[in-house]
C-alpha cells in the first residue's frame, strides 16, 4: 500500500513538473488518481494558473451513472469505445435504486399480448403529447429489452413455468384499450430500482468504463454549436477536469428538489437540464411535473392511495373532512388531480394545518388498529420513522408531492438532442445525446403511466448506445478544441468558491422550492403562476447576493450546492413560466381557469366539418424553453408532436382522441 | 473526583425536583463507589456484534415471507413479500407508495 502510494507521488510529481507549472508544484496537490496505461490525462493551465486542469480524451463521456447513464456506458465499452462515466454520486447511490415497481413490456407471459396495445397506452396516456416515433420504439423494443436484463442477472419473479412474472400495473389495456387489464409489468420483488442499478453495475465491470466517481459535471464544452466534452469539478481534491470526447451523453436524472415537497433525493438537481440551458440549447415539457396528492410532509415519502381506499379522511385544520365539498360523491376516493387540487385550494385559503399552515392531515385512526395491520401492514412503521406520528392516534402530515418530471432535453428516437427552427425543423446538436429521466424523447408526453420510466431508462440508453456506435468509430481523432475552453465555468466556480453577500445557499433554496410549491404546484390559475414568475424572478435575482463559508477547494460541499442551487433554479424558472403560458389542461398541467385540452380539431365532437387550427392556435405541441443566465429571462417557442410512428404498416399511429379511462 | 461529586449533586437534584432518572449517572456512581448492584445488565451496543448477541430481538417485520418465496395465491416465485402491491393501484409497501 505505502509503495502504491510513494509510486503514485513519485509518477504525479514527474508529470506536474514536466509541465513546469510552477503554481501548481508550489501548492503541491497531489492527483489523487494514478495515471497509467492508455490514460493520456494531461495537466494544462490554459484556463488558469490558480485552478491547474487536467484534460482527458475520450470516445464518449456519459454524464450521470444512474439507470439509464449506466446502460449507456457500457453499451458504448461492449461496442469498443474508450468511454467515461462522470457521476457526482457512486453508481449504486443514483435515484434508480429508489424505483420499487416494474418495468412494462409486452412479453406475453400472463395472457396473449402485442406490443402494439402497449403503444396505445402509452400514447394514451400522455395525452397524445408523446411523439409516436419514440413511443414505437420503446415499446418494441420492450421485450428484447427485459430479456437482456434477464440475461445480465437480473433475478425477476417467476410464474410456476419459469417465465417471468407480470402483473397489472400502470393503466394497461389489452386490444386497444377494449380488451380489458394488461399485465405487462415485469418486477424484483419490492426493489426492481435497486436490482436494476445493482445489475447493470455489475455487468459494466466486465468493460473497462473509466468511473470518475464523484465528479461534478459544471458544464458542456460547446464549439460552433457542437458539443466537444463537458468540464467537470473533482470534488475529492478540487481539482477542474476537462473530458474531450465526440460524444456525450446526459443522463443527469430529474429536478425535483425543486419543490419544497418531493419524492426525490437531494441530488435530484436538474445538471444536465441546466448544463443544456447554459449552452444555449432548449429545454423541452419542463411545466408537466407529476404530483401525487398525499406525500408525508418533510420527509417527501408517498402515503398510498390505499389508506383511503381503506376508509382513511383528509382533513383541514378545522377537522372538516374538506372532500366532501369538492367530490360529493366519491369523496376522499376521488381521482388524485381532484384530491391534490383539493388540498391544495384548502391550504391556500388558510385552512391548512401545522405552524406554517402548509399542509393537511390524513386521519386513519378512526379505523380498528386490527383492520389496519391486515390491510396495510407496516403502515405503522412507516408513519412512526418517516412522520414521527402514532398511525392509531393522530393523523399524518400530507400535502401534494412532485415524484417525477416528465419533461427534460428534447431528443429525437435515437436519443440525439435536437433544437428546433419552423424553418428547418428538428436539427440535431452534433456530439450530444441524452437519456432517461432527464431526457424528453418525449415518451411521456404530458403524463407518465407507472412502471414506463425504468423501460424508458434502459431502452433509451441503449439506443445512444447503438446510436453512437452507428455513426462513430472507436478511436477517431478529436477535432480540436480552443485552450481555454471551459473557462466561463471557472470562473463561475470561482465566484462562489469567495462569494461574499447576505443570503445562505439554504435561505434562497428554501425561498425557491416555497414560491414553487404554492405557485407552480398542482393548482394553476393565471393569476397564481404570473405572481409565481414574479417571485421566482426575484428569487433568482438573490442569487447575486449569495454567501457561501467554506473557502477552501477540498470536498467543499457548500460549494458543490451552490452549484447545484444554480442548477435547480433554472430548472424552476423555465417551469413556472412555460406553466404560465400554457393555456390549456392537458395530463400533468392542469389549470382552473383553461380545464379543457386545446387540440387542432375539438376531438369531443364528430371530426366531419371541423376546421383545423394552425399550430400558434392550439396547444398540442411542445414548449421550447431557454433560458438567459445572467438576467433569467425565459425565452418560450413551439414544436409540433410527431405524430406518425416509425413504421406506418407495422404499426399505425393513433390518432388524438379523448383521454378518459 | 470532582467530576463525581457533580454527578452526584446532579442527580442529587434531579431527584428532588421528582424526576426519577434511571441514568447512567446512578450506575456510573455505584460502580465508581464499588457497591455493583445493576437491576438490569448494561445495554450492549447496537454494532453487529452485538445485535448477534441478542437473538431473541429480531425485529418482526410486518411482512412475512411465503414458503419458499412462492406465492400461494398467484404462484409467483421470489415476487414482493405480503399482500398484493398494485391491489390499490399503485404500487404499495408498507403503507408507502412508489409510484415507478
Amino acid at each position: 500500500m505505502a509503495a502504491v502510494c510513494t509510486a503514485s507521488c513519485v509518477l504525479t510529481k514527474k508529470i506536474l513538473s514536466a509541465k513546469a507549472l510552477q503554481t501548481v508544484s508550489q501548492s503541491s496537490r497531489k492527483l489523487h488518481f494514478s495515471i497509467y496505461g492508455k490514460n493520456k490525462a494531461k495537466v494544462s493551465d490554459g484556463i488558469s494558473t490558480q485552478y491547474p486542469v487536467v484534460d482527458h480524451e475520450f470516445d464518449a463521456v456519459v454524464v450521470g451513472a444512474g439507470g439509464a447513464g449506466l446502460r449507456a456506458a457500457f453499451g458504448l465499452s461492449e461496442a469498443g469505445f474508450n468511454t467515461a462515466c462522470v457521476t457526482k454520486l457512486f453508481p449504486t447511490r443514483s435515484h434508480t435504486v429508489a424505483a420499487q415497481g416494474g418495468i412494462n413490456a409486452a412479453l406475453g407471459n400472463m395472457e396473449g399480448d402485442d406490443w402494439r396495445w402497449h403503444f396505445y397506452d402509452t400514447v394514451k396516456g400522455s395525452d397524445w403529447l408523446g411523439d409516436q416515433d419514440a413511443i414505437h420504439y420503446m415499446t418494441e423494443q420492450a421485450p428484447h429489452a427485459v430479456v437482456e436484463l434477464e440475461n445480465f442477472g437480473m433475478p425477476f419473479s417467476r410464474t410456476e413455468d419459469g417465465k417471468i412474472y407480470q402483473r397489472a400495473f400502470g393503466g394497461q389495456s389489452l386490444k386497444f384499450g377494449k380488451g380489458g387489464q394488461a399485465h405487462r409489468c415485469c418486477c424484483v420483488a419490492d426493489r426492481t430500482g435497486h436490482s436494476l442499478l445493482h445489475t447493470l453495475y455489475g455487468r459494466s465491470l466486465r468493460y473497462d468504463t473509466s468511473y470518475f466517481v464523484e465528479y461534478f459535471a459544471l458544464d458542456l464544452l460547446m464549439e460552433e454549436g457542437e458539443c466537444k466534452g463537458v468540464i467537470a469539478l473533482c470534488m475529492e481534491d478540487g481539482s477542474i477536469h476537462r473530458f474531450r470526447s465526440k460524444n456525450t451523453v446526459i443522463a443527469t436524472g430529474g429536478y425535483g428538489r425543486t419543490y419544497f415537497s418531493c419524492t426525490s433525493a437531494h441530488t435530484s438537481t436538474g445538471d444536465g437540464n441546466a448544463m443544456v440551458t447554459r449552452a444555449g440549447l432548449p429545454c423541452q415539457d419542463l411545466e408537466f411535473v407529476q404530483f401525487h396528492p398525499t406525500g408525508i410532509y418533510g420527509a417527501g415519502c408517498l402515503i398510498t392511495e390505499g389508506c383511503r381506499g381503506e376508509g382513511g379522511i383528509l382533513i383541514n385544520s378545522e377537522g372538516e373532512r374538506f372532500m366532501e365539498r369538492y367530490a360529493p360523491n366519491a369523496k376522499d376516493l376521488a381521482s388524485r388531480d381532484v384530491v391534490s387540487r383539493s388540498i391544495t385550494i384548502e391550504i391556500r385559503e388558510g385552512r391548512g394545518c401545522g405552524p406554517e399552515k402548509d399542509h393537511a392531515y390524513l386521519q386513519l385512526h378512526h379505523l380498528p388498529p386490527q383492520q389496519l395491520a391486515t390491510r396495510l401492514p407496516g403502515i405503522s412503521e412507516t408513519a412512526m420513522v418517516f412522520a414521527g406520528v402514532d398511525v392509531t392516534k393522530e393523523p399524518i402530515p400530507v400535502l401534494p408531492t412532485v415524484h417525477y418530471n416528465m419533461g427534460g432535453i428534447p431528443t429525437n428516437y435515437k436519443g440525439q438532442v435536437i433544437t428546433y427552427t419552423p424553418e428547418e425543423g428538428d436539427k440535431v446538436v452534433p456530439g450530444l445525446f441524452a437519456c432517461g429521466e432527464a431526457a424528453c424523447a418525449s415518451v411521456h408526453g404530458a403524463n407518465r403511466l407507472g412502471a414506463n420510466s425504468l423501460l424508458d431508462l434502459v431502452v433509451f440508453g441503449r439506443a445512444c448506445a447503438h446510436t453512437i456506435a452507428d455513426i462513430c468509430n472507436p478511436g477517431e481523432k478529436l477535432s480540436p478544441l480552443k485552450p481555454n475552453a471551459g473557462e466561463e465555468s471557472v470562473a463561475n466556480l470561482d465566484k462562489l468558491r469567495f462569494a461574499d453577500g447576505s443570503m445562505r445557499t439554504s435561505e434562497i433554496r428554501l425561498n425557491m422550492q416555497k414560491t414553487m410549491q404554492n405557485h407552480a404546484a398542482v393548482f394553476r390559475t393565471g393569476k397564481v403562476l404570473k405572481e409565481g414568475c414574479d417571485k421566482m424572478d426575484a428569487v433568482y435575482q438573490t442569487l447575486d447576493d449569495i454567501k457561501t463559508f467554506d473557502r477552501g477547494i477540498v470536498w467543499n460541499t457548500d460549494l458543490v450546492e451552490t452549484l447545484e442551487l444554480q442548477n435547480l433554479m433554472l430548472n424552476a424558472v423555465q417551469t413556472i413560466n412555460s406553466a404560465e403560458q400554457r393555456q390549456e389542461s392537458r395530463g400533468a398541467h392542469s389549470r382552473e381557469d383553461f380545464k379543457d385540452r386545446m387540440d387542432e380539431l375539438d376531438y369531443a365532437k364528430p371530426l366531419a366539418g371541423q376546421v383545423r387550427k394552425p399550430i400558434e392556435a392550439h396547444w398540442r405541441k411542445h414548449t421550447m424553453s431557454t433560458v438567459d443566465p445572467k438576467t433569467g429571462k425565459v425565452t418560450l417557442k413551439y414544436r409540433p408532436v410527431i405524430d406518425n410512428s416509425l413504421d406506418a404498416e407495422d404499426c399505425a399511429a393513433i390518432p388524438p382522441a379523448i383521454r378518459s379511462y | 473526583m470532582s467530576l463525581l461529586s457533580a454527578c452526584a449533586s446532579a442527580s442529587k437534584r434531579l431527584v428532588t425536583q421528582g424526576l426519577f432518572v434511571e441514568s447512567a449517572f446512578t450506575g456510573y456512581l455505584r460502580t465508581a463507589s464499588g457497591a455493583v448492584k445493576d437491576k438490569e445488565p448494561l445495554r450492549k451496543a447496537k454494532t453487529p456484534q452485538g445485535r448477534f448477541d441478542m437473538n431473541d430481538e429480531k425485529t418482526k417485520d410486518p411482512l412475512e415471507k411465503f414458503p419458499d418465496d412462492v406465492n400461494p395465491a398467484t404462484k409467483e416465485q421470489g415476487g414482493p413479500r405480503g399482500p398484493e402491491p398494485t391491489r390499490y393501484g399503485d404500487w404499495e409497501r408498507k403503507g408507502r407508495c412508489v409510484d415507478f
